[in-house]
């Protein structure tokens, strides 16, 4: 039965959040100048992502179904003139870039995701393969102003990173996966990071073929 | 490698492989946001597709008759899981929502909401994980399709990758004024190079077992330097080739370099390779096909495949001399001396990628 091991887990749970709010809430989190112009995902991913003190050889893996929602909003208004900072800033998987770039960290291997109903399962599984003694899963979204008018956004700002490795020692939890032949069945990012910031037990059909176990120590 | 395919603004893989083999470029100077006008910036669109975005996109079309040549049937089930890879998706339908109002674009605007409407019109099953790591993205799904291949869990496993261009990219990048306002002027005319757009799409069947052609090894590295800038010693273009070491080993290959067209990393590129494979000539083709962003590391591994297979590599189309070193390659040349083609490809926030392809 594969499993993952949970060896730590940080979380932020920004909910309906002001931007500048969480910029004065995390800024001691990251260098002065790199704050001022991360994102909100930017710094709510950044803040659970840094103090697990990624290093190279870690297998990183980052999921979100929206990503850089206000930066993306913010460069489609400013066309005729597009803004070359907010196109680069909305390209996935911006939020990781900043918090790394303003270490200056290399990492030899990310993996960014995008999905929906199944999104948790692939990141896991992605996470499942990697051939590093550690993986960082991250993840998050943040909310959207007027395009979370038309449904097309996040209604909620959050981020989690979760330490996974395939060794039980230390362990704070697991996620097992099982068989199983149920067809239908999905894990959305928002409730996957609920079952993480609250830790509670998760026992679903993550996606079609696959039970998804989530345990605490 | 089972099975793999491409499409460009030239056709085909073969078709594309025989027009860059010609010398042709698909580059044509194109207002940047299409309707709206703008600058005309070097674009290669296929063939009768506009840049303005349609409801549903109008790229679907080009898109059928590659994903119907995909051998075999049930992609998407439990054990044929697809690996769909892109930069854009259909992020320039958000653009025509903004600009018309429109809400039949939305549907198509958001990765997820692009790939479940493409998964839907092209009868895949649910098995299905997507990447996004800009021009890199199509190396994520080779080499996690090829991990889940060797960790049991895939008989056999579909890489699937596109990105078609729309006023939303082309506006970007000609806001970081990287695209060749001046075409057909070469690159070398600019201060700081330039780069030509295209669309792109291809895909890949890996298994375990079968096929001409196989990948050797692949490798990742990320350097977190800048956004839009390298380490200015060329450490992650080395770092990443670094990574290959082991299976190139003994090799001789040709290269077939990112090569967008933009100084700093041009050269960096090249002397990174000069440095690691110091025989080996180096070729780039998106002086023709222009970068084709988040595909072209399918869409440019199907010619490469399709240059072993004939035994000629085209040359480096668009560009002159001096070159970036000594062993870019501008002509077309027989490669039935080289064993093996590294394709390298990189991305903002100093990403880098890189496989090893042979005859299996």
């Amino acid at each position: 039965m594969p499993e993952l091991f949970i060896q730590d887990l940080r979380t932020d749970d920004a909910g309906a959040e002001e931007s500048a709010v969480t910029r004065e809430r995390l800024k001691d989190v990251f260098p002065k100048l790199a704050s001022r112009r991360m994102t909100q995902l930017g710094l709510v991913l950044g803040s659970t992502l840094l103090p697990h003190s990624p290093g190279e050889n870690d297998t990183l893996i980052y999921a979100s179904e929206y990503a850089e929602t206000r930066a993306l909003e913010g460069y489609l208004d400013s066309f005729p003139s597009a803004s070359p900072t907010l196109f680069q800033t909305s390209i996935h998987p911006s939020a990781v870039q900043q918090a790394l770039i303003g270490r200056q960290q290399p990492v030899r291997e990310i993996f960014p995701l995008a999905g929906r109903a199944h999104l948790v399962v692939r990141a896991l599984q992605t996470a499942l393969l990697a051939t590093s003694p550690r993986s960082l899963l991250c993840g998050g979204e943040e909310r959207g102003t007027w395009l979370l008018e038309r449904g097309t956004a996040s209604t909620r700002t959050f981020g989690f990173t979760l330490a996974l490795a395939r060794q039980g020692t230390g362990s704070i939890g697991c996620i097992q996966f099982l068989d199983t032949e149920a067809n239908a069945g999905g894990l959305t990012l928002p409730d996957f990071f609920d079952a993480l910031h609250t830790r509670a037990a998760l026992d679903v059909i993550a996606a079609p073929g696959v039970r998804l176990v989530l345990q605490w120590s | 490698m089972a099975a793999i395919g491409c499409l460009t603004a030239l056709g085909d893989a073969s078709a594309t492989h025989r027009a860059l083999l010609n010398g042709e470029c698909a580059l044509r100077p194109t207002p940047v946001l299409g309707r709206d006008g703008g600058d005309l910036v070097p674009m290669a669109l296929c063939p009768d597709r506009s840049l303005d975005e349609t409801a549903p996109p109008n790229w679907l079309a080009a898109l059928r008759p590659l994903a119907a040549a995909i051998p075999g049937e049930g992609w998407g089930g439990l054990r044929r899981p697809v690996f769909i890879t892109s930069s854009n998706f259909g992020v320039g339908s958000l653009y025509a929502f903004r600009r018309t109002g429109d809400p039949q674009h939305l549907q198509y605007g958001t990765p997820s909401t692009c790939v479940e409407w493409l998964r839907g019109e092209l009868g895949w099953g649910p098995n299905i994980t997507t990447f996004s790591h800009a021009c890199v993205s199509a190396h994520l799904g080779l080499l996690q399709a090829a991990r889940a291949l060797h960790a049991g869990l895939a008989d056999e496993a579909l890489v699937f990758s596109f990105d078609f261009l729309s006023p939303f990219v082309a506006g970007g990048f000609h806001s970081l004024k990287i695209l060749n306002a001046d075409f057909p002027a070469p690159y070398q005319d600019r201060p700081a190079g330039s780069i030509g757009l295209g669309d792109g799409a291809g895909f890949a069947v890996l298994t375990r077992d079968r096929g001409d052609f196989a990948i050797l090894g692949q490798s990742l590295h990320n350097e977190m330097h800048h956004f839009t800038a390298n380490q200015s010693d060329g450490a992650g273009f080395a770092a990443c080739l670094a990574g290959l070491s082991v299976v190139a080993a003994g090799r001789h290959p040709w290269l077939k370099g990112h090569g967008t067209g933009t100084l700093e990393a041009g050269r960096l590129e090249a002397q990174a390779f000069a440095k690691a494979f110091p025989e080996a000539p180096l070729v780039s083709w998106k002086g023709s096909l222009g970068h084709t962003l988040g595909s072209c590391g399918v869409v440019e591994l199907a010619l490469a495949v399709e240059a072993l297979r004939t035994g000629r590599t085209p040359g480096t189309i668009g560009s002159r001399t001096p070159g970036f070193s000594d062993a870019v390659a501008f002509e077309a040349f027989d490669n039935t001396g080289f064993d093996s083609a590294l394709c390298a490809s990189n991305a903002f926030g100093g990403a880098h990628a890189a496989l090893l392809l042979t005859h299996a």
